[in-house]
């Protein structure tokens, strides 16, 4: 554990510091472009006694030029000339990009800071969602699959069958079909909505409740269940001396006395190694999310939009903040399949 | 006869072979409906849409291979020759590569690609594909390296493992051939057809939020078309806003497979694709008991 915790907070530090190195590169190399282009009439760009705007003293400054530079009449005019027009070629950048140009300063750091809280809050609020829901649809699948078919219900077995590869059909989705689909009644811009479109979107909880349905299985093939078994734990799958549906809903899921309560465990402590793998997943749904339907304020539209316009500073203190946000998930997941390994192999 | 009783029997205890054929059936009667009632341009185009998401999809696949094959050995070469710190730097380096979620990656190979065909290094369209799916294989190898590693791991702590080196039996021959070849191709295969399933995703995620969020910059002209660009277009953006008109009012839904087909159809090529895709995967390891 000790290695690993090291591990994270060595490469936090490393790409911490490639990006931070990147961030004043690419700063200094703007600064550097800027003195290029200013070279030779950075003198005459901004003199803070002139109206540039007036022609009577853009006229004077020539003629003062004559004056101070006498013999050099036409370079004095080239000049004056090219500090007019790198004047008038700002101003006009600046009216055409003043809504794009963005600079980190401490302001815009504190609106991405927001932002990121923001952000956190629905992956977090996400992430424990989609843990209950990946757990609590394997279960409801591994138990429903050994209870008894009962006789005589064939079209209602039909419906549920073609019920569940509608809603299939919907958890594939990625989440900008879902959010076109209903953009028109709905208003999909809100928290509510997103944290919506992240757990039933991009096929997340058919992936990893299909993975935690395959543990389960794999599980209740080993040798200790027929152990169980055989020292008289309960074996029943209705829903009235078995395993009952409150008990499969219920978000801290136990089954005491059943032979399932130790299937349901193992099976979860192989669930917690790809728990990384799925926050990573659940990270990439909700950069999708928030892209593709153009959500306005949020974290990885603004990384977008910043990309559009070239602000590659903040652009990289967003995918910093991206990558803190993986690498603590990773941490954590790291932390809590350890503490339950400690608990089964008495370390 | 005996062949067509076969045939069903497979398709009956199948789920692959199953999920395949409805993936192909559904294919071709989307392909029938379309040349009766959508317009040529517009059919042409969903054809070299989905060809091209996926030819870009089987080529991140054998990126995918060729990187996770090539890292393993790698990894493995490392670590039988004791070189501590060159194993360490590489498997940081993975690890650092790991904690980048794959669509920011993907996204900023795709800015990089935009940039190179502004420059004009690049400039038709086969090309490009190749390079986006090196880009895209970057991000996801690492899943089947993973799975690599595993099966060398396990088979090493077998006595067959043991008894080949003592056989005089090359180490690179055991790994490559009778580990990952011999006993391990199954799994990684069924790696492949997830691995092909998440490369559509990450194609067609990115292509419609280039499409959608950065077409000022990206000359969207320039980079082939897919499914996700294709759903980006106003035209199927407007054609499935009309699946949620047709929430309040049903009595539309007679109008959708006619009036709306563009749209409806690239986005159920997209779902349909996924879906299949992952039941495939998941009836071959089922099959396979993997």
């Amino acid at each position: 554990m000790k290695a690993r915790v090291t591990e994270h907070l060595l490469s936090f530090v490393l790409v911490a510091l490639v990006l931070i190195c990147a961030l004043f590169i690419l700063k200094s190399r703007q600064d550097t472009a800027r003195t290029a282009s200013l070279s030779g009439i950075r003198d005459y760009t901004s003199l803070s006694f002139m109206d540039y705007d007036d022609p009577f003293q853009r006229a004077l400054l020539r003629d003062v030029m004559d004056i101070y530079f006498p013999g050099s009449h036409d370079r004095n005019d080239s000049l004056v000339t090219a500090a007019l027009r790198y004047r008038q070629e700002a101003f006009n950048r600046s009216v055409q990009t003043s809504d794009m140009r963005e600079e980190l300063s401490a302001a815009k750091a504190v609106q991405l800071f927001g932002m990121y809280l923001k952000f956190l809050f629905v992956y977090v609020l996400v992430m424990a969602i989609s843990w209950y829901g990946v757990q609590t649809l394997a279960v409801w699948r591994f138990v429903a699959e050994r209870r008894e078919p009962i006789p005589g219900r064939r079209v209602r077995q039909y419906f549920l069958r073609a019920l569940s590869i509608g809603a299939s059909l919907v958890l594939f989705s990625p989440a900008y079909v879902i959010a076109y689909s209903v953009r028109t009644e709905f208003n999909t811009d809100t928290l509510f909505f997103m944290v919506l479109l992240g757990v039933v979107s991009n096929g997340l909880l058919m992936t990893y409740a299909n993975k935690f349905h395959a543990f389960l299985t794999a599980e209740s093939r080993k040798g200790y269940v027929e152990t169980a078994l055989a020292k008289n734990l309960r074996n029943t799958w209705d829903t009235r001396t078995g395993i009952s549906l409150a008990a499969i809903v219920r978000p801290l899921k136990r089954f005491d006395g059943h032979v399932f309560n130790h299937i349901f465990m193992n099976a979860r402590v192989q669930y917690f190694s790809t728990i990384k793998e799925q926050a990573s997943f659940l990270i990439t749904g909700l950069i999708i999310i928030e892209m593709a339907l153009n959500i306005h304020g949020h974290f990885s539209y603004e990384m977008l939009r910043q990309l559009l316009y070239g602000n590659y500073d903040i652009v990289i203190a967003i995918i910093l903040g991206i990558f803190f946000t993986v690498k603590a998930t990773e941490m954590a997941a790291d932390y809590l399949a350890h503490k339950e390994w400690l608990k089964y192999e008495n370390h | 006869m005996r062949t067509t009783e076969k045939l069903f029997a497979q398709l009956r205890t199948h789920k692959d072979t199953r999920w395949l054929t409805v993936w192909v059936a559904g294919l071709l009667c989307i392909v029938l409906w379309d040349l009766a009632f959508l317009n040529r341009p517009a059919f042409m185009k969903i054809i070299q849409g989905f060809w091209n998401t996926m030819a870009i999809a089987f080529l991140v696949t054998l990126c995918t291979l060729l990187f996770a094959w090539v890292a393993t050995n790698l990894l493995h070469t490392l670590t039988m020759r004791t070189m501590r710190v060159p194993y360490l730097t590489l498997s940081f380096a993975l690890n650092l590569l790991r904690s980048v979620p794959q669509i920011v990656g993907v996204l900023l190979f795709y800015v990089l690609v935009a940039s190179l065909v502004q420059k004009g290094s690049l400039s038709s369209s086969a090309a490009i594909a190749p390079f986006m799916a090196v880009g895209m294989g970057l991000f996801i190898f690492l899943e089947l390296t993973d799975l690599m590693r595993e099966r060398i791991d396990h088979f090493r702590r077998l006595d067959f493992y043991n008894a080949m080196r003592v056989c005089g039996v090359q180490e690179k021959r055991i790994v490559n051939f009778d580990i990952l070849w011999k006993n391990s191709r199954v799994h990684i295969l069924n790696k492949l057809i997830a691995v092909f399933g998440m490369a559509v995703f990450l194609q067609c995620s990115v292509d419609f939020i280039i499409s959608v969020g950065l077409s000022n910059n990206v000359n969207a002209v320039n980079l082939p078309s897919t499914l996700g660009s294709l759903l980006a277009k106003i035209d199927s953006k407007q054609d499935i806003l009309a699946l949620g008109y047709t929430l309040t009012h049903p009595s539309y839904a007679a109008h959708l497979p006619f009036t709306h087909l563009l749209g409806l159809t690239v986005a159920f090529l997209i779902v349909f694709t996924l879906l299949c895709m992952h039941h495939i995967a998941n009836g071959f390891a089922e099959r396979h008991r993997l």
